[in-house]
């Protein structure tokens, strides 16, 4: 499994998101500029230039003709994919950390940052999934965070809940029409922040990640915990893969935070768990610094790295690891 | 003897992850259940076009090429 190296990215990799059909994938980094490359070789096709400050995340629609991102400059926009124009810009009074377009395309919300004066808010617009269309200035909808800011967010399955991942440790879910907080559960350690929520294919669950040193299967319907991988060390990120059974996690801990700085120390892998028995499978090395965000080929065909360390590391799965099964899957198999 | 434990030990961690893979697959079934009702009340097809297309796909792919 020999890794590509894309290089390109001047700062810390933020965010790494695949196109719908695998083929592209789109990372942000505190370098302000947003990349695409081919994921079949890790050529760059193309940058989104314009925001003036670190872009902390990205999203791409299911018919990858939009891109959204948000950034340390106070805005989000949005960019036709193909020719990299800002198609529109929204700015709020903070940053924005998260963005994330619903299933159909036809909404998108934009996690902002709580800073003094303002409360961390999670806008939700309405978005025309055409390049030409003129897209509204305003928010359909804005939930305030008054108990603990959002930190990611996200649209579950048939764009029904918002769910949110917070500073505190807790995953709130709300009703994505009313904005109507419907449960709210401390699903991590307390004040152990949530610093990745990504779905399974269907959105009917999702996986957080936190940096109490854990990630957590959890149901969108009724936020119970499915299951937990137990690592040691914080988490940035965490994706399921599609085909195999399997959940990626990716963390470390930064320089400062450590006394020794050899990259075994910083514990600096992708770690493999198996998503139903919980067990670490693998890991993979190659970061000289934490991974700031870990994604999976929606046909679970590889999967990409960005680290602290400014890289973005591509691999495609092999053989061994599509043929890896536990007995009793075989079992399940040949039933 | 201690041939025996171990295969006693070894049997109760293959029954034990049977369990929890039934359980899984149990909870996956009924989850898909509930969204093709939450589909079907919201007037869509029971599962999504494209889904069907990739099952399509890879029933044809056969083996996995390098």
């Amino acid at each position: 499994m020999r890794p590509i190296l894309l290089q390109g990215h001047e700062r810390s990799l933020t965010q790494i998101k695949f196109s719908h059909d695998g083929d592209l994938i789109f990372s942000t980094a505190k370098d302000q500029v947003a990349c695409v490359w081919f994921y079949a070789n890790g050529e760059r096709l193309g940058t989104y230039h314009g925001h003036q400050g670190a872009l902390w995340t990205v999203d791409v629609d299911a018919t990858t003709t939009l891109l959204a991102t948000g950034a340390a400059d106070n805005t989000a926009r949005l960019w036709d994919v193909k020719s990299g124009k800002c198609l529109k810009t929204w700015e709020f009074p903070t940053a924005v950390k998260r963005v994330e377009f619903s299933d159909d395309g036809t909404q998108l919300l934009a996690v902002t940052e709580k800073r003094m004066g303002y409360l961390g808010t999670i806008a939700v617009f309405d978005i025309k999934v055409d390049v030409e269309a003129e897209q509204s200035d305003t928010p359909r909808m804005t939930i305030t965070c008054e108990e603990s800011k959002a930190t990611v967010a996200g649209w579950s399955y048939l764009g029904k809940y918002i769910i949110a991942g917070h500073e505190d440790g807790s995953i709130s879910q709300y009703d994505s029409k009313t904005g109507e907080q419907l449960l709210n559960v401390l699903v991590h350690e307390s004040d152990m922040q949530v610093n990745d929520l990504q779905w399974a294919p269907d959105r009917t669950y999702f996986i957080s990640a936190s940096k109490d040193k854990t990630a957590k299967l959890i149901s969108a319907r009724d936020l119970q915990i499915l299951k937990t991988y137990p690592t040691d060390t914080p988490l940035n990120s965490a994706c399921i893969t599609p085909k195999k059974d399997f959940v990626i996690l990716g963390g470390g801990q930064a320089a400062m935070d450590v006394t020794t700085t050899s990259s075994r120390q910083g514990k600096f892998e992708a770690r493999f768990y198996h998503k139903v028995f919980e067990d670490e499978i693998g890991r993979v090395r190659g970061h000289f610094g934490p991974l700031n965000t870990v994604a999976v080929h929606p046909k679970g065909q590889g999967y990409a790295s960005g680290g602290e360390d400014g890289y973005v590391r591509v691999h495609h799965f092999d053989k061994p690891y599509f043929d890896f099964m536990y007995e009793v899957e075989r079992e399940h198999a040949r039933r | 003897e201690d041939q025996y434990e171990l295969d006693s030990a070894n049997f109760a961690i293959v029954e034990h992850r049977r369990r929890i893979l039934d359980e899984w697959l149990a909870w996956r079934a009924s989850v898909e259940e509930e969204l093709r009702a939450d589909r079907k009340e919201e007037g869509l097809p029971e599962t999504p076009k494209e889904d069907a297309a990739d099952a399509d796909a890879d029933a044809g792919e056969g083996a996995f090429v390098e």
